[in-house]
């Protein structure tokens, strides 16, 4: 680790910090239908949206109504993007390099993956989807499903706020506002300055090059025998990228229009478009701890949950960052320690660099692991599966808890509130209370709906991975054994069903068995668990608020931010601890002991 | 064939989806809800 380090992911957190109010409050003026200097443009287009689709923006809906909107508008677009991807082959538009159609398990588990906000992609995009398919069906999708995302969390926070009211807002209004007035104004912007760094953006056919150094490669031929070839030429994929990478990150998406994501030059090309790119994970989902504060009108609130995720940020991204800076004792004879050539002229920042870009360095690798795995995003500028076992183990351990550290756009903030839901009635019971929050009586009902958001995830996750680990169609796809390539299958369906989408690598996704139930995962992942959350919002705002009184536990000091993050690394420490052991724990205590997997 | 399946896939999911919200909506109702 070096100071420098530290202080790029100082310099990235104090930037946060700053945006976060402003976003916050925006967002909060935006859902509460108050003007906005964007009106002028807006307004007039959201009008014509509503007469075109006959929706009535004044109608409120409660949230079995609210909740059957969504499902109808996420089955509309996931029957849509595959009918897209097996036909984009039959479509004379945007396919210059004359891709097929998509295979149909393959488009499947994409259309579920893009629905669901995963992203999670078993193909190379570049060699698979046609600029049609990369725009209509993959790239609206990541404005949707972000919008859906927000929509849901506003609808939350609607339910906490309001009192005695059966209604949670219109779906239909919420989806739009959230897509026009905080998604495309940004997204805008943000594509001009990744344009401005060298992000691409264009409809032409690949380009072919002329190699500097021609490659000769040796490969097996097709009667098995080696034949060995010398490559001239180079194909460099083209495409309207810098538009997807905007939405990609801003709205927590993570799919790549490369398969190297964020990774590739063309995605991220400089330092400064990778500090862009972290800040646009995080933007929106810290934006929601301010518009949570302004609309229950508690701002410290807000702010409390804020600094519990930022508690759990900080904690994972110094033990990712530690883990990367070790040297492996495996490399014997390696010189892998921080090297200078003089004042200011650094060698080697030390540690494990494989797998990583040099242009980045050890420290926003980590950074970008982390918080792209905090969030739902999946984006990956760098291999987890080329991290150390405690390093990669951080952003499967960030998934695992549920994604709620900022996490996604909308998905961190309810999936937070059911946390908080959780600690509340936990501090209740210990000091024998009916529990509270912020003035509502936390019931039954309430608890049930918590508890089954909470136990559907880590349900999906361990009983397909525990069937993978036993079926040869699972075990196939290994490129590790041992415990390295148990981490392999947990993590896939983990970032599955945490709808974050990055892969681990060095698994093999892309067959009938991980097509289908990875698919299922992500389903299962958002919708099922979408559902017990929008009861619980529905519930709370039938509620009468209470005034404080000497027995409400407050929920905007810092014991409130100790036991939450408390509660979520009880929770997610308890679920998943054995499959962490099994995993990367083991290896890590292995490699100590001079043993790895192949 | 497969395009078939995977529609009707889609839609039962969905249904059930549906469902498991009318699922949630029942246990409402008891001793200590509001």
């Amino acid at each position: 680790m070096t100071p420098n380090g530290w202080l790029q992911i100082a310099v990235f957190f104090a930037l946060l910090l700053l945006a976060a109010k402003p976003m916050g409050l925006y967002m909060a003026r935006v859902y509460e239908r108050k003007k906005t200097w964007l009106d002028p443009v807006l307004v007039p287009v959201e009008r014509l949206l509503y007469r075109l689709t006959g929706v009535d923006a004044d109608v409120e809906m409660g949230w079995i109504e609210y909740g059957a909107a969504m499902l109808i508008f996420s089955c509309a677009t996931l029957l849509l993007t595959y009918a897209i991807e097996r036909l984009q082959h039959a479509i004379p538009l945007w396919n210059p390099q004359h891709l097929a159609a998509v295979e149909p398990y393959l488009a499947w588990n994409t259309a579920a993956s893009f629905t669901t906000n995963t992203n999670w992609q078993a193909y190379v995009p570049e060699q698979t989807m046609s600029y049609l398919t990369q725009m209509v069906g993959l790239a609206t999708h990541n404005f949707w499903s972000a919008a859906t995302g927000m929509a849901l969390a506003i609808a939350f926070i609607r339910g906490i706020a309001r009192r005695e009211s059966k209604k949670l807002g219109n779906f239909w209004v919420d989806l739009t506002r959230g897509t026009l007035w905080v998604l495309l104004p940004i997204c805008i912007v943000y594509a001009l300055a990744l344009v401005s760094q060298g992000a691409i953006q264009n409809l032409k056919p690949y380009d072919t090059v002329t190699l500097v150094e021609p490659q000769t490669v040796t490969a097996p031929g097709a009667d098995g025998k080696p034949v060995t070839t010398t490559v001239t030429t180079q194909t460099i994929a083209q495409g309207p990228l810098a538009s997807q990478e905007a939405i990609k990150m801003l709205g927590t998406n993570g799919g790549g229009f490369m398969n190297a994501n964020s990774a590739h030059p063309f995605e991220n090309p400089t330092p400064f478009s990778n500090l862009l790119e972290m800040l646009s994970i995080f933007l929106i989902p810290a934006g929601f701890t301010v518009t949570l504060g302004r609309m229950v009108g508690s701002p410290k609130h807000g702010w409390a949950v804020f600094w519990a995720m930022a508690v759990l940020w900080f904690a994972g991204v110094a033990t990712c960052y530690w883990a990367e800076s070790q040297p492996n004792p495996l490399l014997h004879g390696v010189d892998q320690r921080v090297a200078t050539a003089g004042p200011g002229q650094s060698l080697s920042s030390g540690g494990n660099t494989e797998g990583k870009e040099v242009r980045f360095g050890i420290a926003n690798s980590a950074l970008f692991a982390t918080v792209t795995t905090d969030a739902s995003c999946g984006a990956v500028n760098s291999m987890h599966d080329s991290f150390m076992p405690l390093g990669g183990m951080v952003p499967l351990a960030n998934i695992m808890m549920g994604e709620i550290v900022f996490g996604g756009v909308g998905a961190g903030m309810y999936g937070m509130l059911i946390f908080v839901i959780v600690s509340v009635f936990i501090a209740g019971l210990m000091v024998g209370r009916t529990p509270e929050y912020l003035g509502k009586k936390v019931q039954a009902f309430d608890v049930q709906m918590s508890m089954l958001y909470v136990l559907i995830f880590p349900l999906v996750i361990l009983g397909f991975a525990a069937v993978s680990v036993l079926l040869p169609a699972g075990l196939s796809s290994l490129s590790n054994h041992g415990p390295h390539g148990f981490t392999q299958i947990v993590y896939a369906y983990t970032s599955s069903a945490g709808n974050n989408g990055s892969a681990f690598a060095g698994l093999n996704a892309n067959t009938h068995w991980y097509n289908s139930t990875l698919g299922i995962t992500m389903l299962v992942g958002r919708f099922l668990m979408i559902v017990p959350m929008l009861a619980v919002a529905g519930n709370l705002a039938t509620k009468k608020i209470a005034p404080p009184s000497l027995g409400t536990f407050p929920v905007d000091n810092t014991l409130f931010t100790v036991l939450l993050v408390g509660v979520i690394l009880i929770v997610g420490a308890l679920t998943f601890f054995p499959a962490l052991s099994l995993g990367p724990i083991l290896e890590h205590l292995l490699l100590r002991s001079g043993i790895s997997f192949s | 064939m497969s395009d078939i399946a995977f529609l009707a896939a889609s839609l039962a999911f969905f249904f059930v989806a549906v469902l498991y919200v009318y699922g949630c909506q029942s246990l409402k109702g008891g001793r200590d809800d509001a």
